[in-house]
């Protein structure tokens, strides 16, 4: 079933386009994330559907129903901010009960229900503090304490772990997904971080100056990026993109020649990322290039070479020993996978996998 | 040694200022209050009288008039202006180009001088020529002729209407301020969580300007109680004495009777009165300030 909805929508702010219309729909119970850099807009589309900002044209959805005239009271959705939006006058327990309070429960029903809600975010000792005495946390699950309290027909999320330290983070992270597990609503969530996108969408919309550049699962978007951005803006460190062409098999660029199965094109990118690459020591290898950077990060070492300007990294195991200015030898591993991409569309012409006979 | 004291030696000239143009004036006309001083027989103030000065406040009606003229003018002046405030800050709130320029000249009423207002709302509510008067003579009728300032109640409300007139402009600012500190996520979380823009206002927006409104009253508390201009160029006290504010009570029993230890007396009372709010207006700033570190 369809909760949300976006057909055609765009939004101006005089001349400057924030979303090129864009449609988008959102399936009941999925946890959607918008992904993109900063300007992208994703929070504009988030607001949109939170009814905080007009569209300029196009239609939205909630359940089948047009909301474009509703104000965000009678959307039935509830909002975590990135700020968190705390009211700083009331206490943790008013600051939750204040969303029943408005749809006019009575005071036994609302204690009760608060009551249940601060155990289930482990507030429920510091219901009588202000917000201005909480830690950052702390705050964070009030916020989504007042969200949960009643049950809405959506979450919209923005950016609610980025004032967070980077512990707390992972820790508020698995929390999110698991009352998300539990309560089965449908959730919009904007970020910036891939990590939190690939860890907790049913499915991603990355977003790039006003528009949606592909739309899928975490696992696709990781292993199938539809286009040069995608590739490189998702996974950390981020793909390998070197330029060259393809002729009788092989992809060829400056100290690189590596046997692909795409036919013969030029002006393209091939794309590959660092846990696909090792390095061997035949000097036959498709790369040749030195070591520029070891990193070691401890599940694993991050060697950067470089060949000129072409730059590549290749996530070794965690006992890899290399010296700087070594020269070494890359060559693609048997499980990996080879992305070829138009290099003036940006588009994704072919995935192959790694064979070491035919690819 | 030499650098141990210059630094002492920095403060003495602004030390001597202090002294000269503020304490010592306070203190001399707070032992004055002890004393017996009319100026049209002695030079100088004559023998201590104790209490005597302060006693004789506490008897005589004009005095008493003037306390209650004061508590009127202060309650109404600071109610309406306060209220006028709030509202025309949440008006303005807003950016724009109609509102930066409403903002700006929003300023022109309190940058003139008290005592012209006073001056100009005399002629504007002459019964004959005045502009006001007259108009609202034609669209009234019954309110033809009537000589505003001549009626005790008419004369304290336009009273009132300068002063609110001359600070809703400077206080509509603060609330502004005020205005501009609130997060825009609180209100933004309350639309969502459900509530009309009415309880929006009144429940998450003013409830976080407390303490501007706060300041914004204790001040103007402190400016209205020193009310002196308009009562000189306006109404000049009347008629009768109904309009007579304790500035000016104070005022014309010194210079106009010249009886200097009665008004010091006088002054001291409305000093202390001031001393007093003013105690609060800092213990609750300090408060502010406290809670923002926090």
């Amino acid at each position: 079933m369809t909760e949300v909805q976006l057909v055609d929508v765009e939004k101006r702010y005089g001349s400057f386009v924030a979303l090129q219309k864009q449609s988008l729909t959102i399936q009941q119970g999925e946890f959607l994330v918008l992904l993109g850099p900063s300007g992208c807009g994703k929070t504009t589309t988030m607001r949109m559907i939170a009814g905080l900002e007009e569209v300029t044209s196009g239609k939205i959805l909630i359940a089948n129903e047009l909301v474009n005239d509703k104000p965000p009271k009678d959307r039935d959705i509830a909002m975590v901010f990135q700020n968190y939006g705390l009211y700083p006058h009331m206490s943790v327990a008013q600051n939750i009960e204040y969303p029943l309070k408005l749809r006019g429960m009575d005071k036994a029903t609302r204690n009760k229900r608060v009551l249940e809600i601060a155990i289930k975010v482990e507030l429920e000792s510091l219901l009588k503090r202000r917000p201005s005495q909480l830690s950052g946390g702390q705050r964070q699950r009030v916020a989504l304490a007042r969200a949960i309290v009643r049950t809405p027909k959506i979450f919209l999320m923005d950016e609610p772990l980025s004032n967070l330290d980077a512990k707390l983070r992972v820790t508020m992270r698995a929390e999110l997904k698991h009352l998300h597990h539990e309560l089965g609503v449908t959730t919009v969530y904007v970020t910036h971080d891939q990590m939190e996108a690939m860890t907790l969408a049913s499915r991603i919309a990355v977003m790039r100056e006003g528009r949606i550049v592909q739309l899928d699962t975490p696992k696709n978007i990781y292993s199938k990026p539809d286009n040069l951005f995608v590739a490189g803006f998702i996974g950390s460190p981020s793909m390998n993109l070197i330029e060259g062409d393809v002729r009788s098999g092989f992809f060829r660029a400056t100290a690189v020649k590596i046997p692909v199965q795409f036919q013969d094109a030029t002006s393209v990118v091939l794309g590959v990322r660092p846990e696909d690459l090792k390095i061997v020591s035949k000097n036959s290898a498709p790369i040749t290039a030195s070591v520029y950077a070891i990193e070691l990060t401890g599940e694993s070492t991050l060697v950067t070479m470089k060949h000129e300007a072409t730059s590549i990294c290749v996530r070794e195991s965690a006992d890899y020993e290399a010296r700087i200015n070594d020269v070494c030898h890359i060559a693609a591993r048997t499980t990996g996978k080879l992305h070829l991409f138009d290099k003036s569309t940006g588009q994704r012409i072919s995935t192959c996998s790694v064979k070491p006979t035919k690819c | 040694m030499r650098d141990r004291y210059f630094p002492y030696a920095l403060l003495v000239p602004a030390f001597v200022i202090v002294l000269a143009t503020t304490i010592y004036p306070l203190a001399y006309s707070f032992i004055t209050s002890f004393r017996e001083w009319d100026l049209t027989r002695q030079r100088r103030p004559s023998d201590f009288v104790g209490f005597g000065n302060y006693q004789h406040a506490i008897t005589e009606a004009a005095f008493q008039s003037s306390l209650w003229v004061t508590i009127i003018f202060v309650f109404t002046s600071v109610l309406l202006t306060l209220v006028l405030a709030i509202l025309l800050s949440l008006l303005l709130r807003r950016q724009g180009p109609l509102h930066t320029f409403t903002r700006i000249i929003l300023i022109l009423p309190f940058a003139m001088s008290p005592a012209l207002i006073g001056v100009s709302y005399r002629f504007m509510f002459n019964p004959e020529f005045g502009v006001i008067a007259v108009g609202l003579g034609s669209i009234f009728p019954t309110l033809k002729g009537i000589p505003w300032l001549a009626n005790p109640n008419l004369a304290m409300a336009i009273l009132v209407l300068t002063d609110v007139w001359h600070w809703t402009p400077y206080m509509t600012f603060m609330c502004l301020g005020g205005l501009a500190s609130i997060p825009r996520e609180t209100e933004e979380a309350a639309k969502i969580d459900g509530a009309s823009s009415f309880r929006v206002m009144w429940e998450i927006v003013l409830p976080q300007m407390k303490g501007v409104i706060l300041i914004t009253a204790i001040l103007k508390t402190i400016f209205a109680l020193k009310m002196f201009d308009q009562v000189v160029t306006l109404t000049g006290g009347g008629p009768g004495i109904s309009t007579e504010t304790l500035a000016y009570f104070v005022f014309k029993v010194g210079f106009k009777w010249f009886d200097m230890g009665y008004a010091s007396a006088l002054a001291w009372v409305l000093t202390l009165i001031m001393i007093f709010i003013s105690f609060w207006y800092v213990r609750i700033l300090l408060n502010e300030n406290r809670a923002i570190i926090k």
